[in-house]
């Protein structure tokens, strides 16, 4: 017997409903047999809110606070070079993009993008006041909140809250072991993921009854027996993380989730093969995966990868030049392998980090936590390629107290893909317009 | 407010939420006997452990660090020839990595059946507040050496805490305290003291920052890198103004000056009642408790008794609300097992996989704990690594690759990855196993130290009936069934 394959959760709470007599008393058999009678049903029944062949956005976190000026580097810029005696990338070693800005060496999977004409690269990021606490900045980022205003639901939880109510638990997915802030929401929609092979309930083996058993103990929302309104309205209510909501409501909810997603993720991750070999890094791994589930015909909407080690407080160039050539190397081969798979051009990347670091070096042969830094952009023939926003200065009259100001507010690039590449509406998400940028539209 | 317990309140339930909370909890036995203490002498056997005798050993490799060994690391970098070089790096490498599994398992044994729960629980607390990382500090001696001093000052003076964190080896390679000099001071330990260990956000400036990177300027350590040592010629001996005021402070002196700051004590309290008992500390008890802990001298010994006796530790909302740390899950599972730790190499994968890797948080924060230990991943983890502790299930090895192919280098001694399946039948009596309604009583008394929702009682309810009198593969499945389910998550 197959085992039920529950595509979303609403579908899941339909296929009990309909079954009403389906109560927890019925003997777990009947009620995997009715659940695989309706497995071939599903296809009706299905109604993805966003699709399978829609557009697809990849958030991908350098946590630690990037040093923006040694990976887009001012290369004729003299203030650049008397800051930095000993971090200073030489001229002769950039990566050229044009005749005042060029990339870390490290940064060659990056050049090839660039030449390829699917990378932009958006200067002096930032926002107003900024903040020099990881954890503070990095939920401003997370939220896309002011400085001043402590929001707890992130941009993305607040995106499937608008654009997608009663999704598919798989909209969002993070590679990796802790939710992102940016995923949390009123309903918490996403899945974590990191080993396919073990994202599913496992039997003991020697024959199915624990699986059923398990599956009966799942097989009908909390409080559902009572009356089929009040186990939807329950489970599509209102669960935060903050609010008082127990941490009970918060594990029903999670481990549904868990339950509807396993089964379709194991059969994708397990059938889709890359086409391309990645280097040996974690991120790529990552990287790996999240292009086959994306071959694979997931209707996620949103992914998110993380790679740490960039607060180089000490000896920078040895660790951000090695995170830098990790970054660049596993992107590049993720592009290639969407290339092959036929993917690529519904894909756009954005990179984002904290905050970018002070223009001087300290007494380490590092920097210290700063202000506004670059953002990339990686995509098709949609995102226009190339150098967005201005130039910061390095003039020690224009920093602010040591650090870069920023000259394009990180909520803008938010709003840019929301409305442009996504399609939804920004405002409801961020709370007020934001300028867009030029970065996304029609091919030349 | 911060009344007693009445003693009619003190009953099995509220004995396993303190030994829940106060330690890792324990078997029916376990927690019947500090029953039979009576509230306020079990919560002294708990806090008041000096009067145990502890003579845990160390791990062995600890033991005969001699310069030569913590010194090779430079010895390596001065080889001239690059192969040689890249040999001695990797043999160090894996010795580091063996060293760091080997730690990583002593602190759990210690935990799980040490004679003081609470003093680990409490250094369990201290690790993810003073949080230091393996993955920058390679130094699994270090790591050892802080974890001891933690241990031994837990419920001391925070202030001696302070201290002695601040001048702590690990730490300062941490948070690079030893590569601060005076000529250009580090500000990364005095940013995250402030911010993370002692006042919180918005209540100091940069410039006290700055001024206090001047103030901790100094600290180092000895030449043979064994120990702390105080260079004097590296200090900035001049005039610091911090919180307003100006003195040539030392790196001593200007700790207390932020103990002193009113921040200090509201920002510890909080902190710890959240870890402790809830997520949302009531304004009115932190303030109450912070008053209090300022009038005792910061004693953290008396302020964690103070806790653990008041009738707001025991209301109704805090027991069985808190969602478990992996390290908490693993070890209350073998005590209601009341069967060893798994292996080595199960233990550490599972608190990997779960998100808990011992001297290595994700970050300077430490671990949020609370929700973020939950994913669908986490939880999918949970119910599986369940089947391994009670069916013998295997624990799947995670891919690995770079720094990672260095744990599965370090699972050596026993790499096994599962063990027998747990003896069960010997948790339960005969008439237990009779009929369902005895059965799961008694499951959900010793595995919850509460009840299932009745829904999912149902369900259970029907698993067993068909299947009386049970017979011992089916009372495991049901313990794995029961610890798969979203109530088995709290304590």
């Amino acid at each position: 017997m197959q085992p039920p394959l529950f595509t979303t959760r609403r579908d899941f709470l339909r296929t009990t409903l309909l079954g009403g007599a389906l109560g927890w008393t019925v003997p777990s058999f009947v009620a995997n047999t009715f659940s695989a009678l309706h497995a071939s049903a599903d296809g009706a029944l299905t109604q993805f809110a966003t699709g399978k062949d829609g557009p697809i956005l990849i958030l991908l976190q350098l946590a630690g606070g990037n040093d923006g000026l040694n990976a887009v580097v001012p290369y004729t810029n003299d203030f650049y070079y008397n800051a930095r005696p000993t971090l200073g990338v030489k001229p002769t070693d950039v990566l050229k993009l044009n005749d005042t800005l060029g990339l870390n060496p490290s940064l060659a999977g990056f050049k090839s993008l660039y030449d390829a004409g699917r990378l932009a690269v958006v200067n002096g990021v930032g926002y107003p006041n900024p903040n020099r606490s990881h954890f503070r900045s990095t939920e401003i980022w997370q939220t896309a909140s002011d400085e001043d205003r402590y929001l707890t639901d992130g941009w993305i939880g607040r995106y499937f809250d608008n654009a997608c109510a009663g999704c598919d638990p798989t909209v969002g997915i993070n590679i990796g072991d802790r939710l992102p802030q940016s995923f949390s929401s009123h309903n918490p929609t996403g899945i974590s993921l990191q080993n396919p092979a073990s994202y599913r309930f496992m039997g003991a083996g020697l024959n199915d009854d624990e699986e059923t058993a398990y599956r009966s103990m799942y097989g009908d929302a909390p409080g559902g027996a009572s009356g089929s309104g009040d186990s939807v309205s329950m489970l599509s209510g209102t669960i935060t993380l903050n609010n008082g909501q127990s941490a009970l409501d918060f594990l029903e909810r999670t481990s549904m989730d868990a339950q509807v997603s396993s089964d379709k993720i194991r059969d994708i991750a397990g059938k889709v093969k890359n086409m391309v070999k990645y280097p040996g890094s974690g991120l790529a791994n990552n990287l790996q995966l999240v292009a086959r589930l994306i071959a694979g015909g997931l209707p996620t909407r949103v992914f998110y990868v993380s790679q740490g080690g960039y607060d180089t407080h000490t000896n920078q160039r040895g660790s951000q030049d090695a995170r830098l050539k990790e970054l660049g190397d596993a992107v590049k081969a993720f592009t290639d392998d969407l290339t092959a798979m036929g993917e690529f051009q519904r894909v756009t990347m954005m990179t984002f980090s904290e905050f970018g670091r002070r223009v001087t070096e300290n007494g380490s042969r590092g920097t210290d936590h700063g202000a506004a830094a670059p953002m990339f952009i990686i995509g098709g023939d949609k995102v226009k390629n190339g150098l967005v926003g201005t130039e910061p200065s390095l003039d020690p009259k224009d920093l602010l107290d040591g650090d870069i100001k920023f000259g394009t507010d990180f909520r803008s690039v938010y709003a840019t893909l929301l409305q442009d590449w996504l399609k939804t509406p920004s405002v409801p998400i961020l709370g007020r317009q934001f300028d867009t940028l030029p970065l996304i539209g029609t091919p030349a | 407010m911060l009344a007693p317990l009445p003693s009619a309140q003190w009953n099995d339930a509220t004995a396993a939420h303190l030994l829940n909370r106060a330690g890792f909890g324990g078997s029916p036995r376990d927690i019947h006997n500090l029953r039979l203490m009576g509230p306020d002498r079990a919560v002294s056997w708990l806090v008041d452990y000096e009067r145990i005798p502890d003579d845990t050993p160390p791990p062995d490799w600890t033991q005969n660090i001699s310069a030569t060994e913590l010194t090779q690391r430079d010895a390596i970098y001065k080889m001239a020839d690059a192969d040689t070089r890249r040999e001695l790096q990797r043999m160090r490498g894996n010795q580091e990595n063996k060293q760091i599994a080997d730690l990583r398992y002593w602190w759990m044994r210690r935990m799980s059946l040490g004679p003081r729960p609470f003093q680990e629980k409490m250094t369990l607390f201290w690790h993810g507040h003073f949080a230091t990382s393996f993955e920058k500090v390679r130094s699994p001696y270090f790591l050892w050496l802080q974890n001891e001093t933690l241990r031994q000052n837990a419920t001391g003076n925070f202030l001696t805490l302070l201290i002695s964190m601040a001048e702590d080896p690990a730490m300062l390679d941490y948070l690079d305290g030893e590569r601060s000099n005076k000529g250009k001071p580090n500000e990364n330990f005095a940013r995250e003291v402030m911010e993370l260990f002692t006042l919180g956000e918005g209540n100091y400036t940069e410039q006290d920052i700055q001024q206090l990177a001047r103030a901790f300027t100094g600290w180092g350590l000895s030449k043979d890198r064994l120990h702390y040592e105080y260079h004097l010629s590296n200090h900035d001996t001049g005039p610091k103004t911090i919180f307003g005021q100006t003195g040539n402070f030392t790196g001593e002196e200007a700790l207390q000056l932020i103990t002193q700051q009113p921040a200090c004590a509201p920002f510890l309290v909080s902190k710890i009642w959240r870890y402790f008992v809830q997520d949302q500390p009531p304004a009115a008890v932190v303030k109450q408790l912070s008053t209090e802990f300022v009038a005792h001298g910061l004693d953290l010994g008396w302020l964690m008794g103070r806790i653990f006796r008041s009738q707001e530790f025991y209301a109704p909302e805090v027991v069985r609300s808190q969602i478990k740390s992996p390290v908490q899950w693993i070890i209350s599972a073998s005590h209601q097992l009341e069967a060893p730790l798994p292996t080595e190499a199960m233990t550490l994968v599972m608190l990997l996989q779960l998100g808990q890797e011992l001297f290595q948080p994700p970050n300077v924060k430490g671990w949020d704990g609370g929700v973020a230990w939950i994913t669908t991943n986490s939880l999918l983890d949970r119910y599986n690594f369940a089947a391994a502790l009670v069916e013998g299930q295997r624990v799947p090895l995670p891919a690995l690759t770079g720094q990672m192919q260095g744990f599965a280098n370090s699972i050596h001694n026993d790499g096994l990855l599962q063990t027998g399946p747990a003896p069960v039948a010997q948790l339960f009596t005969p008439d237990q196993v009779a009929a369902p309604d005895p059965f799961l009583n008694a499951l959900q008394a010793r595995f919850l130290n509460g009840s299932l929702n009745p829904l999912r009682l149902a369900s259970m309810r029907e698993f067993v009936q068909t299947r009386v009198p049970l017979q011992e593969p089916d009372i495991r499945k049901a313990i794995r069934l029961l610890m798969s389910t979203p109530e088995y998550q709290l304590t």
